[in-house]
């Protein structure tokens, strides 16, 4: 065995074909492709590539594009020929879209019978509303995401992102090489169905634990905690600026008085989380006071300094600026072929992942049309100048 | 699901998960589902999260705690002080053995137990050491501490929740520490990926603050491409630049609240014929969505005259089943429990426990054919003591 780490990322060597779109797939495939896996994405020749608000050129780098019409016999026959030399296939649509193609999990195992296949579709492949439409931000709601937030119980409020997407993402990263390891031992394929609403539920765990166990039911009273006090988001100096304050234990309270000096706060009584409770609205009133003149970053580093969990309420300005992870070197800057120099965040992950100075801008649809035929599956050019005249290939 | 045992993926590996609370517990979780031997190593008063609520008895006890029971399914308990040097030297032996290690040593703990960042790496080189800290282990921030609305506002996730001019909300329970816990598991994987080929195992540093920053859609890149500050918006969807859109929005139904996800120009089309207003197709004023998403107020007042007083499940039977369009019920956690789609997908599942009886609790977001995994009951504190350190 060799010894050294992989030279060309952890996933060197493992093949992708990625049908994804939007946010959930394109972020699992993203990881892979930083990776070092081989990304194929399908695109659909006949609709171009937004390149103009960053979304894209954010989620798909480091992957390769064909544009190719699975509608289209031999385009189909194309997927399939790429399916047989791959390790995964992934998609997002909605459960009758692969079926009308032809593309179900049972026809590609019968081409390729390793494959691992994943689905991501909004509710899952099976059940009452499997072919409902889906969105992030609904996936969430049925997940119980919103139902738990707010100001008050009147009025329920969304994550304001697409919750369900992330958490589906990631769930995809870890449990397709799951698959695969299992693929490696058993030499079978396997089919994995990633519901987007299920994901969210899933990190609510311990809310559906006590509710089934004793009808626990959770006060929504915005940012209040049962646990910790103060606890909850301070307006500071400047426009729409805030600070987050979490008061874990007796000696963060002392810290946290300490540092704004308020004398009111000193009494005794206060040294109890139950009467600071109590009390609450009279310290969020003083703590809202003080904070009000204060700069967020300087109240940041002064609290912290004194032992207290506080943090700057980042908007995406402040965290493009961020002074801790442009120190980490968090971000990357990419120059885009139509924009310049893009800054996007990067690898959360720091394994083996490719060097960023290796990291290739998004592909337009197409743009890796001819090597993929030519280089993995042996087409010649007269073939690719046929495929382009039929219009099953695009190339660019 | 009756079927032969099948051995599962991560059998024959052995894990020492000495990460506490959330995070590095909910990826050790994965790890004991699909088979491998997690052993979790905790402090004599155990993980901090068997005192996290909320607990399934009103006798608040290190046994009860929903957040440790969810996120420690299937595990081993030790109780080792790693304090002591006999605790330490204990450690040391059990992660010589061992093909996973999950840990959460922040800097400041890796100084006060003299760990440095390859002190298990190099004496088991097939070790995967997967490092879960709030901040990272460099950096200003590296010796800050937090909680998760902490984390959230330093993420940019506080910062877009909630309603505009209003106090920045925070997500239910912990959602920065199970983010983190799920990228720790693709790490994990990873690592693995790596070291079935090389034999070599490594160090990987997991931060929760850059876990969150690179899980956002669009937000950095509303500045980047736009030079929109992204704000939030309530229940609807943004009102400047590229992503300015209307049909991202909630309604009031006579049980609840029910969520449309309309995102795209079918989806609106289709929604303005919905609510009888087919004109609004030529309408200047409705041309575009930023145009849309300025006239919301009237928009939502449309909907929600067209909603009338159905319940949430009828209005999302309609407009799915005959308009296309995405609709969900905001539900309270009861009703999650009880919700038909998730039942027919045995998304929860009943736990028996020694303590506290049986709980439901979720089980994984994804279906697999052929490699289904084992929830078990989490473990009492140091049940496994004699087992594993004798």
């Amino acid at each position: 065995m060799d010894t050294a780490k992989k030279p060309n990322g952890s996933l060197s060597g493992l093949r992708v074909l990625d049908l994804t779109r939007v946010w959930a797939g394109p972020l699992a495939t993203r990881i892979y492709g930083d990776y070092g896996a081989d990304v194929i994405k399908i695109s659909d020749p006949r609709v171009p590539l937004v390149t103009e608000n960053g979304l894209n050129s954010k989620l798909n780098r480091n992957k390769r594009n064909i544009g190719l019409r699975l509608d289209k016999s031999e385009g189909r026959n194309i997927f399939l020929e790429l399916t047989s030399i791959s390790d995964v296939v992934i998609e997002n649509f909605r459960p009758r879209v692969m079926r009308n193609l032809d593309l179900t999990y049972e026809i590609l195992i019968q081409t390729n019978p390793h494959l691992i296949m994943c689905s991501m579709p909004g509710f899952g492949l099976e059940g009452p509303y499997a072919e409902y439409p889906a969105f992030g931000t609904t996936a969430e709601a049925l997940a119980g995401i919103p139902g738990l937030t707010g100001y008050d119980s009147s009025l329920p409020i969304s994550s304001g992102m697409a919750y369900g997407d992330p958490v589906s993402g990631l769930n995809a990263v870890g449990i397709l090489l799951t698959a695969l390891r299992q693929r490696n031992i058993t030499g079978k394929g396997q089919f994995v169905d990633i519901a987007l609403a299920a994901s969210p539920a899933c990190n609510l765990g311990e809310f559906f634990g006590a509710s089934s166990s004793n009808g626990y039911k959770p006060e929504i009273n915005g940012n209040k905690s049962i646990q910790y006090c103060p606890h909850g988001a301070y307006k500071t100096k400047g426009d729409d600026e805030w600070i987050a304050v979490s008061v874990i234990d007796e000696t963060a309270w002392c810290a946290l008085v300490d540092v704004i000096g308020d004398t009111d706060l000193k009494s005794e009584k206060y040294l109890l989380l139950g009467n600071r409770k109590k009390d609450e609205s009279f310290i969020d009133g003083r703590l809202s006071a003080w904070f009000e003149s204060q700069e967020s970053s300087d109240a940041m580093i002064q609290l912290q300094n004194s032992g207290v969990s506080a943090g700057i309420v980042s908007n995406n300005r402040q965290l493009l600026s961020d002074p801790h992870l442009n120190e980490r070197g968090f971000f990357v800057d990419m120059d885009e072929p139509r924009f310049g120099v893009k800054r996007y965040d990067g690898q959360s992950i720091l394994g083996n992942f490719v060097d960023k100075s290796n990291w290739t801008t998004t592909r337009d649809v197409g743009e890796s049309s001819k090597e993929i035929l030519v280089e993995l599956l042996g087409y010649t050019n007269a073939d690719c100048k046929k495929l382009e005249q039929e219009e099953t290939v695009l190339f660019q | 699901m009756r079927r032969t045992k099948t051995s599962l993926p991560l059998e024959g590996l052995k894990v020492i998960e000495i990460a506490q609370g959330i995070a590095g517990p909910h990826c050790g979780r994965l790890l004991a589902a699909f088979g491998a031997e997690v052993i979790k190593i905790e402090p004599p008063r155990g993980d901090w999260s068997r005192i996290v609520g909320p607990f399934l008895q009103d006798d608040e006890n290190i046994e009860s705690s929903a957040t440790y029971q969810y996120n420690n399914s299937g595990k081993k308990s030790v109780v080792l002080d790693i304090a002591t040097s006999k605790g330490m030297t204990a450690f040391k032996e059990l992660v010589s053995t061992s093909d996973i290690l999950l840990e959460d040593w922040d800097l400041s703990d890796r100084e006060l137990l003299q760990i440095s960042n390859n002190s298990f790496t190099d004496s088991n080189s097939s070790l995967i050491e997967i490092s879960l800290t709030p901040f990272g282990l460099s950096g200003p921030y590296s010796k800050f501490t937090s909680t998760p609305i902490i984390q959230l506002a330093l993420g940019g996730y506080l910062y877009l929740t909630g309603l505009p001019e209003k106090e920045p909300l925070m997500l239910p329970g912990h959602q920065p520490d199970y983010l983190t816990g799920l990228n720790g598991n693709g790490a994990v994987q990873i690592a693995l990926w790596e070291r079935d080929q090389t034999g070599k195992g490594q160090f990987v540093e997991i931060a929760m603050m850059e876990t969150l920053a690179t899980l956002h859609q669009f937000t950095m890149e509303m500045e980047t491409y736009e030079g929109y500050v992204r704000n939030r918006n309530g229940n609807l969807w943004q009102r400047e630049s590229a992503f300015s859109n209307y049909g991202i929005t909630t309604i009031e139904c006579s049980d609840g609240h029910l969520c449309f996800g309309i995102s795209t120009e079918d989806q609106w089309e289709r929604l303005c014929v919905m609510i009888g207003k087919s004109e609004f197709l030529e309408d200047p004023q409705y041309a575009t969505r930023a145009k849309r998403r300025n006239n919301a107020t009237y928009l939502d007042s449309l909907l929600k005259e067209w909603v009338g007083a159905r319940t949430r499940e009828e209005v999302m039977v309609e407009a799915s089943e005959i308009w296309g369009l995405p609709t969900a019920p905001v539900l309270g956690v009861s009703e999650v429990l009880e919700d038909p789609q998730f039942r027919h997908r045995g998304l929860f599942v009943e736990i028996e426990h020694p303590v506290t009886g049986k709980t439901t609790f979720p089980s994984f977001s994804f279906k697999t054919q052929d490699m289904i995994p084992v929830l078990n009951r989490a473990p009492l504190l140091g049940e496994h003591n004699k087992e594993v350190l004798i």
